[in-house]
């Protein structure tokens, strides 16, 4: 200690406590290791971006939406490469991999992650199968397993959330709209990643480079409205934790004006979400070139959308 | 009150807390806690200014609770509830996915750098179920921490528990914790001043 008044902590003040009797400060802690970090955030954008491109491919090959006829099997293709690619984070993460098949053995139902080690291996198999039917021009099954992909793909990613809502530790994490908030932002994420690949298949892979303009258009407005649909549920969200306990009032403050305000306010919501739907919605900007690059402002948008949620969630210490 | 178990529960008295951070060393070398993870620490706030400062002593350890959010969480059942209410982690089983440590109110898991598993302190089974007090019991100087049987209403913990006023850490948070502490300040559980000790 060099003075009398002890120094101003750099934690900014925005995430201290919000009632404070006398001046008070922590001269010994102890703070383990974080207990998600950037792999679990990697695990979570790649099973939401699996499920939003599902559940676009079976707009056409189930619901029958024909004007989306194109994207069933960029779809499926997607869908199915994304959530082969998204357990190996959780790989990486955990610290015994070669027990993960404790996961199938020692079964605890109370447990988020027991439904999601079931969910990660049926989906990617009704996945196959819907695709290897789509693939056959097999119609009538191809409509029958992407009816039985749609609860799947909504059960892999909106466990994740759950797996959030059950950490009531963190005023962040716990609420019940973290599942909802991340199908959300799954299917957000999921059409602006399928503009990005029927643009770069019909502009460098297909033999006529031809772009199918009507169906990005499409797509681009589908986005803008989910968007919106996504800004809501945040905005809920936010309303909801200023307002109520301290704990969560911290949170809000930290993602609002602490170390992750850029995160969320610049990146996330700016840069993700409000400046993709004008770009999408005015007609004076709607170009190819506007919708591509709001495309890809929303793909990344929504990676830190994962990351500031897991982060922050877990960056006020406990104790 | 149910008398066929045991309930087993920690009353730490911070009146007679010193600080000396016995409990956390004892508890370090019994169960060969590995450097930089701590099973029990003692937190330390300081109030106020010169003249009048006051500082005050959290001996933080597991809670035990008879809710574990932990035990409910675990994917593989590798959090175990004793009937006697010690909560604990199964080595073999734990795959080290850490969403007990991402649930706990507490914070007082951590994983092992070595085995790469979630570890945290279970009162000393290994010493309870040798008829001996955990390692921070026996080794507090000021006998600020007591161990007992709750149920048992002659022992000497329950009495203390009766005749004193006694808080837990984080009641709201529903997991009914089982380490009390007499004199507890609200400013040395407020969580909120973070990093300044840094990691």
């Amino acid at each position: 200690m060099s003075g009398i008044h002890p120094p101003d902590p750099p934690f900014s003040e925005t995430t201290e406590r919000l009632r404070r009797a006398v001046d008070t400060q922590v001269l010994y802690n102890i703070f383990h290791q974080e207990a998600f970090g950037f792999n679990i955030a990697m695990y979570f954008y790649l099973t939401g971006l699996s499920a939003g491109s599902f559940i676009l491919s079976t707009l056409a090959y189930g619901f029958g939406m024909n004007q989306y006829k194109a994207i069933g099997r960029v779809g499926i293709v997607l869908a199915t490469l994304l959530l082969v690619i998204a357990p190996f984070f959780l790989l990486i993460h955990i610290g015994m991999p070669h027990r993960a098949w404790h996961l199938f053995v020692y079964l605890n139902m109370s447990s988020p992650i027991t439904w999601g080690s079931f969910l990660l291996v049926l989906y990617p198999i009704n996945c196959i199968i819907y695709g290897y039917f789509m693939f056959k021009e097999n119609m009538k099954l191809t409509r029958i397993f992407g009816f039985i992909g749609i609860p799947l793909a909504i059960s892999v990613h909106g466990y994740t959330g759950f797996i959030l809502a059950f950490g009531k530790a963190r005023a962040l994490w716990n609420t019940a709209l973290m599942p909802i908030l991340f199908l959300a932002s799954a299917i957000v994420s999921g059409i602006a990643l399928m503009i990005l690949v029927v643009w770069i298949k019909d502009r460098f892979f297909s033999r006529s480079k031809k772009i199918d303009l009507e169906l990005l258009t499409n797509l681009g407005k589908l986005l803008a409205w989910m968007i919106v649909f996504d800004l809501f549920l945040v905005g809920s969200d936010l309303l909801v934790l200023v307002i109520s306990h301290s704990d969560a009032q911290a949170a809000a403050h930290l993602i609002l004006g602490g170390r992750f305000s850029i995160m969320f306010l610049l990146i996330e919501n700016l840069l993700g979400k409000i400046i993709p739907f004008i770009l999408l919605v005015v007609p004076r900007f709607r170009t190819l070139t506007t919708m591509i690059i709001a495309s890809i402002l929303v793909v990344v948008g929504i990676f830190f959308m994962r990351y500031v949620v897991v982060a922050a969630g877990e960056f006020i210490p406990l104790l | 009150m149910n008398n066929q178990h045991k309930r087993l529960a920690v009353l730490i008295d911070l009146r007679k807390c010193i600080g000396c951070n016995a409990c956390s060393l004892a508890c370090k070398s019994e169960n060969d806690v590995p450097l930089g993870v701590w099973r029990s620490w003692v937190k330390r706030v300081e109030k106020g200014h010169y003249p009048h400062p006051g500082e005050f002593f959290l001996p933080i350890l597991c809670n035990n609770c008879e809710n574990p959010i932990c035990v409910t969480v675990c994917p593989v059942n590798a959090g175990i509830k004793r009937p006697d209410g010690i909560v604990y982690i199964d080595p073999h089983r734990c795959i080290g996915c850490r969403y007990c440590m991402a649930s706990c109110p507490y914070g007082v898991r951590y994983i092992n750098p070595r085995k790469k598993i979630a570890e945290k302190c279970y009162w000393c089974h290994h010493r309870v179920d040798a008829g001996l007090e955990p390692a921070c019991v026996e080794a507090c100087p000021t006998d600020a921490i007591l161990f007992g049987d709750l149920n048992d209403p002659e022992s000497k913990i329950s009495k203390a528990v009766a005749e004193n006023a006694v808080q837990v850490i984080k009641p709201e948070s529903g997991t009914e914790p089982y380490t009390f502490y007499i004199g507890l300040d609200i400013e040395s559980v407020e969580a909120k001043q973070a990093e300044e000790n840094g990691k």
